[in-house]
């Protein structure tokens, strides 16, 4: 883990990684969490932005910092610099576009390979609250999680359902792994977090 | 030189006698051997030979060697000694500056500047040979490492663009790069530091990623370990690199405050000992003036106020803000670096209530103690200090009272007369002084200064109307607005105080009706903006004062409530056309905004001016002037009657189209007009007829009624007739009877021809007043007639008794029956005679038939009496 000191509780700091056609609703996902509002038009990410919000897990307050990353292209090799000195990351795709979802193999390959072998990787389904136009159903999400050894969730940024939760899970199961010693830093609780959206 | 020599001779071999080898055949054969050596050793001793040349033989160096230089990159990089050398050569062909001993025997001179570039484009070509640079950077041997950093910063000096966008694509560039400001050898850290800054500049996907790779963390190390202010230049090569980082990047901006690196700021402003008076070398002054800069750039007035907002939270809670105001009340401390700090402070409490009013209890440590903003003040109305300090004064003022309605009230009570004696001096005590001083430039700080009192707060602006002056003992007080336009008549040539003064005067009048209402009252008001606004002179300045002259004209006109009579609304709009002519007076008005300063201004809320005379307009003016433009162009354009408003499209017609569009405008609204009239009509019409037809249904109901009625007393009178003829006595009593029926009969054969009469004779107005008539009218008529009928059937009763005993009467039975046919003959003919006035009657119309049947009706009521 890159240092990224922390002179109050605790740093948590985490990428949200988009790939790359954009419009998944990751942005939104991160102003959900952050602000605790959505907005149903954003302007396309470009490039990165950042993020933060405090947490408490076993009553130790935890700050993520949320970098969200955008899902084009064109932005991948911006994207990989994130990768490295990042503890966590959701993977967000689209349930209602298939497209995003076949996506994922190739995003993933690319964190693995850029990115501390230890990062947390979140899969995340998002707009779960358009069940009518849904094309990809929970059970492969859950499949793809289980082949790849991520934790899965479906969420809405619209209704909020599942975002808290999403983020916080991500961030304890990243606590965890510090505790084990897996994460090398001393003393201090410090972890990168990336929002990557497949999109 | 003669070192350089010996050494190519080692390299080259003796030079053949007589004929001494050009640079550019020297530098052909070390290419050669550099490319086409097999032995490293014999690589190397050619490639530091090229090194040697590659500052005199600079272009041949570069023209022919970059291929195997390249070459050597990519294969030798495991020889750190000869890529070391490769490096250095590449440095030298390709850095931005020319050498002193460089030779330019073939080129003219114009090109020579731009080698550098030239190399640069041709070594970036293939973009691998940067990704190469980037991997030396990992080499931690000091002779790679170092000149593959400045070589780096000579190709990003050369082609910015190209080189960001190489290294964003390179997997860890940015990191690499990052990386180095960890080396212990601090020559390679501080050229990494000043390559970061190049590579930094308006890239904001760079920025991000320096920023995420702990860029902050590290420059905060380097600072502290250089002892913050007190630092070389080291230290404002970070902050530079820092500053770079925050610029515009409002996503970095967040990072830095969520990361709570503003909590760091703070000890970076820690002042010297007061007695110390080294305190303050040039780059010390540097450094803070740095420091500054980068709390600037974290709450610059025009990012999102969310984020602004917490970040001046978080600075006050920190206490940024408060080490800041030290340096402000501080003694000894430079002016360049006094000013930076008060526009610091101002944007810091820039429109941040809590902020402004920590400021605004400020007290400085002066004999009595004042408060700061006084201070301040004292200084902004002092022509002796710098222009540049007042101007600060004036934004941090500027600053201290955007959206702040307290400070704002406080200002303009320190003017009212209070009850209680006040001793100290005051802000408001200041900016009188200021307006009324002779000094042009303090007159206009002081109106300005006054104006932000009234910027958007409607209420201070009357409460201003009521501050008086008292001019000299003696004298009756004046009104400050009476006095404000006395001093723009006597302001003579003096253009900046006459802007300060319009500016003043057009902030209070706008949007204020009993300002517009006081300022009217003064007699010369009106008559010297109308000389102003209509004087001709060419002077770009002059222009401006006419053009706010006419603004200020306009606001008259727009904020009117026509109370002061000589100068109405309607009057003065006649006065513009009359006395300037509209054209004239909306170019006048244009004149403001096409002044350069007027964008100036207009672009950032800080003066920007250099000098005393470039300073004439002001932001919030501008801003004011910009919202109500509109809005005083509609006013005072004549318009038709009515308050049909299209203005915004008629302003842009011209006056013949203009008159056609109000013709038009005549004609739909007489349309309008009628068509409401007709609209109107129809409504009663139907009202009407809706009741009429109510009537003729409940007539004709009655009618009906009445018809059957009639049928059944018929068949009854029939069935009498019928017993009386089966009836086989009939006595004297019964003919007496039956002739005193006759009698009836024959009275009511009377009654019927009187109702024939009246029948005839009914005009046709006669039965349509009828007609009108109520509907109670036609029940009571309606009951009159039921009444008859019960009368009608009781005298039947009786009838019927009497002819029980007609029975018996058999003689008299004949003469009856004759009686009787003669009474039927006689109905026959009333039948008749009735059916023909009924046709007559229906001729005349339904009504009028209705009318008729039930006339009919009743006489037929009469019939069976008649009959019974």
């Amino acid at each position: 883990m890159e240092s990224q000191p922390n002179k109050q509780t605790g740093w948590c700091n985490g990428i949200a990684v988009d790939l790359y056609s954009g419009g998944v609703g990751k942005s939104c996902l991160l102003l959900q969490f952050t602000d605790k509002r959505f907005q149903p038009v954003h302007d396309l990410t470009i490039g990165v932005e950042f993020g933060a919000r405090m947490i408490t897990i076993d009553g130790k307050q935890i700050k993520l910092q949320i970098w969200d990353t955008a899902g084009q292209e064109a932005f991948r090799s911006i994207t990989r610099s994130y990768y490295r000195g990042a503890a966590g990351a959701l993977l967000v795709y689209d349930i209602t576009r298939r497209e995003t979802f076949n996506h994922l193999t190739t995003w993933l390959e690319d964190a693995r390979q850029h990115s501390n072998s230890n990062m947390v990787i979140m899969l995340i389904g998002n707009k779960s609250d358009l069940e009518s136009r849904r094309e990809v159903k929970k059970e492969e999400g859950e499949a793809f999680a289980r082949e790849h050894g991520l934790i899965f969730m479906e969420t809405s940024a619209k209704t909020a359902a599942n975002v808290e939760e999403a983020f916080i899970n991500t961030a304890k199961e990243i606590y965890e792994k510090i505790q084990e010693g897996v994460f090398d830093i001393n003393n201090e609780v410090c972890c990168t977090f990336l929002l990557n959206l497949a999109s | 030189m003669e070192y350089f020599k010996s050494g190519l001779k080692s390299v080259l071999g003796t030079p053949q006698e007589g004929s001494q080898p050009t640079g550019a055949e020297t530098v052909e054969r070390l290419v050669d051997r550099v490319q086409s050596s097999t032995l490293l050793d014999d690589r190397r001793d050619a490639c530091r030979a090229l090194k040697a040349l590659s500052r005199k033989f600079r272009i041949e160096v570069g023209a022919q060697g970059m291929g195997a230089l390249c070459q050597v990159l990519e294969m030798d990089r495991r020889d750190c000694e000869i890529v070391g050398y490769a490096l250095d050569t590449l440095c030298n062909i390709t850095a931005p500056e020319s050498f002193e001993d460089e030779e330019h025997t073939s080129l003219s001179l114009s090109s020579v500047g731009n080698i550098g570039e030239q190399f640069t484009e041709i070594f970036i070509k293939q973009p691998d040979n940067v990704g190469l640079v980037l991997g030396f950077l990992e080499e931690y041997d000091f002779h790679v490492r170092w000149p593959a950093v400045k070589l780096l910063t000579s190709l990003l000096d050369n082609r910015p663009k190209e080189i960001q966008e190489i290294i964003l694509a390179s997997p860890m560039g940015v990191s690499k790069l990052m990386e180095l400001l960890g080396d212990s050898r601090e020559v390679i850290r501080n050229d990494a530091l000043l390559l970061l800054v190049q590579l930094t500049k308006g890239n904001a996907n760079i920025q991000k990623i320096v920023a995420f790779q702990s860029a902050f963390d590290r420059l905060f190390d380097v600072i502290s370990e250089e002892g913050y202010s007190d630092g070389g230049i080291v230290v404002e090569d970070c902050l530079l690199l820092m500053l770079n980082l925050l610029r515009n990047n409002n996503s970095n901006q967040n990072f830095f405050k969520e990361g709570s690196y503003i909590q760091r700021l703070a000890p970076m402003f820690n002042l010297p000992p007061e007695s110390d008076d080294t305190g303050w070398s040039a780059q010390k002054v540097s450094n803070i003036l740095c420091m500054l800069q980068v709390v600037r750039t974290l709450v610059p007035p025009g990012n999102p106020a969310q984020l602004t907002m917490s970040s001046q939270k978080t600075m006050k809670a920190c206490g940024l803000l408060e080490t800041l105001c030290n340096i402000l009340m501080a003694s000894g401390v430079p002016a360049d670096v006094l000013t930076e700090t008060i526009n610091t402070v101002a944007e810091v409490i820039r429109g941040n209530q809590g902020n402004q009013e920590y400021f605004a209890n400020v007290m400085a440590p002066s004999n009595p103690p004042r408060p700061a903003v006084v201070v301040l003040l004292m200084s902004m109305v002092n022509e002796k200090q710098p222009f540049g300090l007042r101007c600060s004064v004036l934004y941090c003022f500027q600053c201290f009272l955007f959206k702040n309605e307290i400070g704002q009230s406080q200002l303009v009570q320190t003017l009212l007369p209070s009850s209680t004696e006040v001793v100290s001096l005051t802000t408001g005590q200041l900016l009188c002084g200021g307006l009324f001083s002779g000094e042009a430039l303090s007159n206009w700080f002081s109106a300005v200064a006054l104006s932000y009192a009234l910027v958007e707060n409607p209420a201070q602006k009357e409460q201003l109307l009521r501050v008086l002056l008292a001019t000299s003992i003696g004298n009756q007080p004046i009104s400050l607005m009476h006095q404000c336009t006395m001093l723009l008549l006597q302001q003579g040539n003096k253009v900046q105080s006459k802007l300060g003064l319009l500016m003043l005067l057009s902030t209070w009048l706008a949007h204020c009706p009993l300002a517009v209402k006081q300022f009217l009252s003064i007699p010369t008001s009106i008559p010297y903006l109308t000389a102003q606004a209509g004087s001709n002179e060419h002077d770009d300045n002059e222009k401006l004062v006419q053009g706010m002259c006419a603004f200020l004209m306009g606001i008259c006109v727009t904020f009117n409530d026509d109370t002061v009579t000589t100068f109405s609304k309607e009057k003065l709009r006649q006065l513009v056309e009359k006395r300037l002519g509209l054209e004239t007076f909306l170019d006048k008005i244009s004149e403001v905004s096409k002044h350069e300063l007027y964008s100036k201004a207009a672009k950032h809320p800080q003066f920007q001016a250099k000098q005393s005379s470039e300073l004439l307009l002001d932001h919030e003016f501008c801003c004011l002037f910009k919202a109500l433009e509109g809005m005083v162009i509609k006013a005072v354009t004549p318009k038709p009657q009515g308050d049909l408003v299209n203005g915004s499209s008629e302003l842009s017609m011209s006056p013949s189209e203009n008159s056609l569009l109000l013709q038009y405008k005549d004609l739909i609204r007489e349309q309008d007009r009628k068509l409401q009239e007709l609209t109107q009509i129809i409504d009663r019409l139907t009202a009407e007829k809706s009741t009429l037809q109510a009537q003729v249904d409940d007539l004709t109901s009655t009618i009906s009624q009445l018809r059957d009625e009639n049928m059944v007393l018929r068949a009854q009178t029939n069935t009498g007739l019928g017993q009386t003829t089966d009836g086989s006595t009939l006595g004297h009593k019964s003919w007496a009877k039956s002739h005193q029926l006759k009698t009836d009969s024959e009275c009511k054969d009377s009654l019927t021809c009187k109702l024939e009469e009246q029948v005839t004779s009914g005009t046709m107005s006669d039965l349509e007043a009828r007609l009108r008539s109520t509907t109670m009218d036609g029940t009571v008529s309606t009951s009159d007639t039921e009444k008859e009928l019960r009368e009608t059937q009781q005298r039947l009763a009786a009838a019927e008794e009497k002819l029980a005993e007609l029975e018996s009467a058999d003689s008299e039975l004949q003469k009856l029956r004759k009686d009787q046919e003669d009474l039927l003959e006689l109905l026959t003919d009333q039948d008749t005679r009735l059916n023909q006035l009924k046709a007559q009657l229906r001729a005349l119309g339904e009504k009028v038939d209705d009318d008729d049947e039930d006339l009919e009706e009743e006489g037929e009521g009469y019939e069976d009496e008649d009959s019974a």
